[in-house]
């Protein structure tokens, strides 16, 4: 009934791969949890020499149950909103004993957005030659999917529930990469886990930086936007389609690289396959102005960051995964 | 070497004689002139390390737990409002066993705002699970320092060495400043065993569940516990480097035959010996200077108070609601002991109140008086606060 | 003390290996093959993904062998074939289906000119031989079939050389006549006795065969025009459609008409449409009740001829009268100079039957010196009256017995539901797997035709849009009777093409599923340096979430429920 061989040695095979193990299976992630994708696509872009600091969140929580752990880096977790400030001291420490292991912080939204922001903001304003990673889930997920500061407009969520009164988060997302990249690094890009060679790239091109950097990750999850773990690509893919996630990257605060988007999509197509969106398809004005709204905020990033690109592009958002066979779609 | 210098000019010396790779510094009233002084030796080149001007204490905190993790001797200082502030990440740096030294220049905590001397800020988290020793002078402070780096290190737990604010960091004194060679002898290279390390990656931080929990708590608890013998030994390690006699948990001083004894922390022990001089004709009084306040020398204290029947516990701190922090303590570590002597405990000097001489032969008329409360604030005015407040 | 103690709670590296996060799963994934639908669209059973493939990858040769091993004779069904895979090409509802055809006919050409020999039997033919009747395209197909499963064949010709209507009937400017020599010649040298100039009824007789034989498998094709008038009328020198083609092809010649009008929408009207158009004819006309082709006519509406021959048609200036049917000959003593046309339908019935339908009012008449009926033929019955008891065709089941007749099997033309070589070609291989069967005494297999992939199964966000490349056609000015019209794709066209094949239902170790599984339970096999490494699921730690079938973009990964 399948063409899989019988039995193969899997633990044989799981050290064979050709690729760096930096996030190892028997984690805790829900299924199809595009955060643990987006980890384990970063550590396997960094390679084995590297340290990791890592903010408080589903995370840290779903790979390291005592006394098991999932990661096979060094590997360290704090505090919640302190993953820049650990990033910074490792940093100081490494380059004051003269080694040449990089040092990365990750957080969730929760932890980069909102309760990380000082320490982050600190980091950067330093200079410490760190890379920044934020998963970004939109909510904290790891507490029962509350608002953040980093969770769309509209969108519901334990805290900001739709009602009579309410059509989800009154706010907008604040915007990450404008902010960080306002502190005149060198470099700072979105990419989603929709595009896995993008994140790959931007991974190595972020560490052969000498300076802070930031990478911001659009990492859907299953279970806080209210879709099938396997729409998880899909629903990445939508959100970089419609415009509501541009992927871009900025140097010095300039914009130095965009994926255009070859061929747009509603947002709609994206709204209606996650729950969260649910009420702005009810048969009301209110839910119609909202979905006005988000297909405005879209309109706006693709005006505003030029995300038509006018011809074909190998990095837009058709070309950016484009199978071959053999596979080792390496950036 | 001798020299006159201020508390925090000495305190910051005597880091840079220990060689930290990394400092984090974050400036707070009374503690500054201590990151201040450390800028200046490393922009003069006197200190080769890391010094990172952090944007809060927390930060601080939290950049010397990354960088001892990463493997480098790392230190910062802070006091009151910063001490609390940071009060989440020391738990975590004792629960994660980080090795590291902080100097506390103990102030009072807000609100009402104070910027002056207690010991409220390091009494609020003495349940972090650091090692927390009081200096009584400012040769204390620059000896007790160095060991604990030491005991630090080997303990694999965070130090804490509390200097009275202003009253000792701002006081200028004649201090022996150690050679470095006697630093080095005293302190090997740090080599931290559970550092984060590529090469032998492990995962540091992780989740524990009711399953190990309280194993794993218990097993901080019996690190801190066998520190006291670590405090012991790191002090006649100094001794014999020095030459400085060291009591590394609590000294006693005065008459043998002494019945009454008063217990303090800091630099109040220094006002009561004067205070000896200055009233002979008051009972025989022996002076108890606790040094360790974690871990608790319960065995030490009970042999130190033999023979008495009285034991003043004299604190600059208060905890509300309930009364004296470390006259609890010390009640508590004379439950079911025989013979325990009667133990009267007294706040004082909170806020930076001044503590006069006259402060001892008021202890003893309480004593004398009797009134049998548990505890009293004795430097306390009734009339002191304006009419219209 | 004696206690265990830990210092911190610290983890050691990988050891969540421990945790077998296979104990969540609810449904389970699973790599499985599924038919390409041009695999389960082509009539003689060619997997045109699988050889799609190997072109991709450059290995022509073992592309070759892969369509040989269905199809012996692709350097002319490259040529003739209608191709229904393309048609069924998944590509073709991306952007445009995949040129299988053109690729095809490259191979085939390639395999002449570098003469690759054809794949060897199983075994050396040993035991009583089987009788093949008829070297059109059906006969060849079944004689190499049977010979590759390792049964002496004896294929008997009632003419001198081997061909059928693949020599008889189609013109040289859509299959030439050297190409059709090469690739017989290269088919009969392999080990089938080929008996030309054996007239089964003259020469031997189907008892004869049934004696000597271990089976009889018959193709001697359509030879017999089917009667044909209008009302009982007919012209004095009534040419049948095929009977012309056929003696235009052997002689070359067509009489001098002004202009014509050839009656029926199939391969052979075209054909004979085009010659008499090369051969100077000022006007052609053909004249059918069914629809041109154009995008949303439904096949079963459409003239079953090939689109692009009818495009060629049009273009060299013949005439095309859709939906109309001669209603009357218009005669001037026994000349015919003129058809009373009439618009005709075949209307759908209830019980799906059809019946023709004139409109009346809508009379037009079209002069012409010439009418041609090119509307179907029967089986000769000389030799095989026994057999067909005056029916039209020989019936049989679908894998080709003859209805009541055991050890005897029909396909091709014969069989009377077939219209093409294609179809011819694949009776040959299906008949010859049964006759194997049969004297094997293996029942038949239980023959669920599997479903293809369907287009919304795969997921194409991981192709970006390219058109397939042009063929070239040789310009209208330039046509002439024998020069091939339909040129050949370059080779980098014909590789473009294997890697614009989508995979549909097979793998092609894109790596996706290995990318993007979050929990790390695909893993590569095979060595890393080798290009086409496979995978496997590892079900201790797989926790079924689909997201490796989802993102498959050739529907390779099936997801079903944990039993």
């Amino acid at each position: 009934m399948t063409d899989q061989p019988d039995t193969p040695n899997t633990r044989e095979l799981r050290k064979n791969q050709p690729r760096f193990s930096g996030m190892e299976s028997g984690h805790r992630a829900c299924l199809g949890c595009g955060e643990a994708l987006a980890a384990r696509l970063v550590t396997e872009a960094a390679g084995p020499d590297v340290v990791y600091a890592n903010a408080t969140g589903c995370l840290e929580v779903f790979t390291t149950a005592w006394p098991e752990s999932a990661w096979r880096v060094a590997w360290m977790h704090s505090l919640f909103e302190n993953a820049a400030a650990i990033a910074a001291g490792m940093e100081a420490a490494l380059k004051r004993q003269g080694k040449s292991t990089r040092v990365i912080a990750m957080g969730g939204d929760g932890g980069t957005f909102d309760i990380g922001f000082q320490a982050l903001s600190g980091m950067l304003e330093r200079g410490h030659n760190v890379l920044y990673v934020c998963f970004d889930n939109e909510a904290y997920m790891n507490t029962g999917i509350q608002r953040s500061g980093s969770t769309p407009h509209a969108a519901a969520t334990t805290t900001s529930p739709s009602g009579k009164l309410r059509m989800g988060k009154r706010h907008l997302k604040k915007d990450i990469v404008t902010i960080v990249a306002a502190h005149h690094i060198p470099y700072a890009a979105t990419a989603s886990v929709a595009y896995p060679s993008d994140i790959r790239k931007k991974v190595r091109r972020a560490l052969a930086i000498d300076g802070p950097t930031f990478l911001h990750i659009h990492s859907p999850c299953p279970l806080g936007w209210g879709h099938d773990g396997s729409l998880s690509i899909e629903v990445a893919r939508l959100a970089v389609q419609t415009g509501l996630f541009p992927v871009i990257e900025l140097e010095r605060g300039g914009l130095a690289g965009v994926m255009p988007i070859r061929e747009l999509r509603p947002v709609t197509d994206y709204l209606a396959i996650q729950q969260r969106f649910r009420h702005l398809f009810a048969d009301n004005a209110r839910a119609r102005e909202e979905l006005e709204h988000l297909q405005a905020l879209a309109d706006h990033n693709i005006e505003f960051y030029q995300l038509r690109g006018t011809h074909p592009d190998t990095r837009d958002t058709e070309g950016a995964d484009t199978v071959t066979r053999g596979g080792m779609r390496w950036a | 070497m001798q020299h006159a210098l201020e508390g925090s000019q000495a305190l910051a010396r005597t880091v840079a004689l220990c060689r930290p790779q990394v400092i984090a510094a974050y400036p707070i009233t009374p503690q500054t002139h201590i990151v201040e002084n450390l800028s200046k030796l490393v922009a003069d080149g006197v200190l080769d390390c890391e010094l990172v001007s952090v944007e809060s204490e927390f930060s601080a905190a939290s950049v010397v737990l990354g960088a001892v993790a990463a493997g480098s001797r790392s230190y910062t200082a802070s006091s009151s409002q910063g001490i609390l502030l940071m009060a989440e990440v020391l738990f975590n740096i004792a629960g994660l066993r980080i090795p590291l030294v902080l100097t506390c220049a103990n102030r009072a905590v807000s609100g009402p705002l104070s910027i002056w001397n207690d010991q409220q800020d390091s009494m609020a988290v003495r349940d972090a699970g650091w090692i927390q020793l009081y200096c009584a002078n400012n040769q204390e402070a620059v000896d007790t320092t160095i060991q604990a780096f030491r005991i630090a290190e080997q303990c694999e737990l965070p130090v804490m060495v509390c200097v009275d604010g202003f009253t000792l960091t701002h006081t200028l004194e004649v201090i022996d400043l150690p050679e470095q060679e006697q630093v080095d002898n005293m302190l090997p290279p740090f080599d931290f065993e559970r550092r984060l390390d590529p090469q032998n990656p492990i995962s540091i931080g992780t989740l524990v569940s009711p399953d190990f929990f309280t194993e794993a708590r218990y097993s901080h608890h019996t690190a801190l516990m066998e520190a006291l013998d670590v405090i012991e030994q790191a002090a006649q390690s100094w001794q014999a480097i020095s030459g400085r006699t060291q009591y590394p948990l609590l000294r006693s001083s005065g008459p043998e035959d002494a019945r009454i004894a008063i217990l303090t922390l800091g630099s109040v022990s220094g006002t009561l010996e004067a205070a000896l001089e200055e009233y002979p004709d008051e009972p025989a009084t022996r002076l108890i200077a606790l040094r360790s306040f974690r871990p608790f020398p319960i065995e030490a204290l009970q042999q130190a108070c033999q023979g008495l029947t009285d034991l003043i516990v004299l604190e600059r701190a208060l905890s509300p609601g309930s009364g004296g922090i470390v006259g609890s303590e010390v009640r508590a570590a004379f439950s079911g002991v025989v013979d325990a002597p009667r133990i009267h405990n007294f706040s004082v000097g909170l806020g930076g109140r001044d503590i006069p001489l006259d402060i001892f032969p008021r202890l003893h008329a309480a004593l004398r008086n009797g009134d049998g409360l548990p505890f009293a604030v004795i430097d306390l005015e009734p009339d002191r606060l304006p009419v219209s407040a | 003390m004696g206690m265990r103690l830990t210092p911190g709670a610290f983890a050691h590296p990988g050891s969540s290996l421990r945790y077998h996060t296979g104990s969540w799963r609810m449904q389970r994934p699973f790599h499985r093959h599924r038919a390409a639908p041009c695999h389960t669209a082509c009539p003689s059973g060619e997997d045109a993904q699988a050889w799609l493939a190997l072109v991709e990858q450059e290995r022509f040769r073992e592309a070759w062998e892969c369509i040989v091993r269905a199809n012996p004779l692709p350097a002319i069904t490259g040529r003739v074939c209608h191709h229904p895979c393309e048609h069924a090409c998944n590509r073709g509802r991306f952007d445009q289906p995949v040129a299988i055809h053109h690729v095809e006919r490259w191979l085939g050409d390639r395999a002449i000119q570098e003469g690759w020999d054809y794949p060897a039997a199983a075994a050396a033919p040993a035991g009583t031989p089987v009788a093949v009747v008829g070297s059109g395209p059906s006969g060849c197909s079944a004689a190499w079939h049977l010979a590759q499963q390792g049964y002496p064949v004896h294929l008997y010709e009632a003419l001198p050389v081997a061909g059928g209507l693949l020599r008889s009937a189609l013109p040289p400017y859509r299959l030439p006549r050297t190409l059709l020599e090469s690739e017989l010649e290269r088919l009969l040298s392999t080990p089938i006795d080929f008996r030309p100039a054996q007239r089964l009824g003259r020469d031997y007789s189907l008892a004869e065969l049934q004696a000597d034989y271990a089976a009889v498998y018959l193709a001697p094709g359509t030879q017999r025009s089917r009667a044909w008038d209008i009302d009982g009328a007919t012209p004095h020198d009534l040419h049948i459609g095929l009977d012309l083609l056929k003696r235009w092809v052997d002689v070359g010649s067509i009489p001098e008409w002004s202009s014509v009008a050839i009656v029926g929408g199939g391969n052979t009207a075209i054909d004979l449409a085009r010659v008499i158009r090369h051969a100077g004819v000022k006007e052609v006309h053909v004249i059918t009740h069914q629809s041109l082709p154009h995008a949303g006519i439904r096949q079963e509406d459409a003239m079953p001829a090939i689109v692009r021959e009818i495009e060629q048609a049009l273009e060299e200036g013949v005439i095309i009268h859709e939906h109309r049917g001669v209603q009357r000959l218009v005669l001037r003593g026994e000349r015919v100079v003129g058809l009373e046309l009439v618009h005709r339908k075949k209307m759908r019935e209830q019980q799906a039957t059809r019946r023709f339908v004139s409109f009346e009012g809508t009379e037009s008449l079209l002069y012409a010196d010439q009418v041609i009926p090119a509307i179907g033929q029967t089986v000769d019955p000389k030799g095989l009256e026994a057999l067909l008891d005056h029916a039209s065709h020989l019936a049989a089941d679908a894998v080709g017995r003859v209805t009541g007749h055991p050890g005897i099997y029909t396909g091709g033309d014969a069989r009377g539901d077939r219209g093409s070589v294609t179809e011819a070609i694949g009776d040959g291989r299906v008949a010859a797997l049964a006759i194997a069967r049969d004297l094997q005494r293996l029942k038949d297999s239980d023959t669920t035709e599997p479903v293809p992939v369907a287009y919304d199964e795969l997921n194409l966000n991981y192709f970006e849009r390219q058109a397939r490349p042009a063929t070239p056609r040789l310009p209208v000015d330039r046509r002439t009777a024998e020069a091939e019209v339909t040129g050949s794709l370059q080779r980098a066209e014909v590789v473009g093409e294997g890697q614009r094949c989508l995979s549909c239902g097979n793998c092609m170790t894109c790596d996706n599923c290995w990318t993007l599984c979050p929990d790390v339970a695909v893993l590569k096999t095979r060595d890393p340096e080798d290009e086409n490494s496979g995978y496997v699921f590892d079900y201790d730690y797989c926790k079924g979430c689909g997201l490796c079938a989802h993102e498959c973009p050739t529907a390779y990964i099936v997801m079903e429920d944990e039993t």
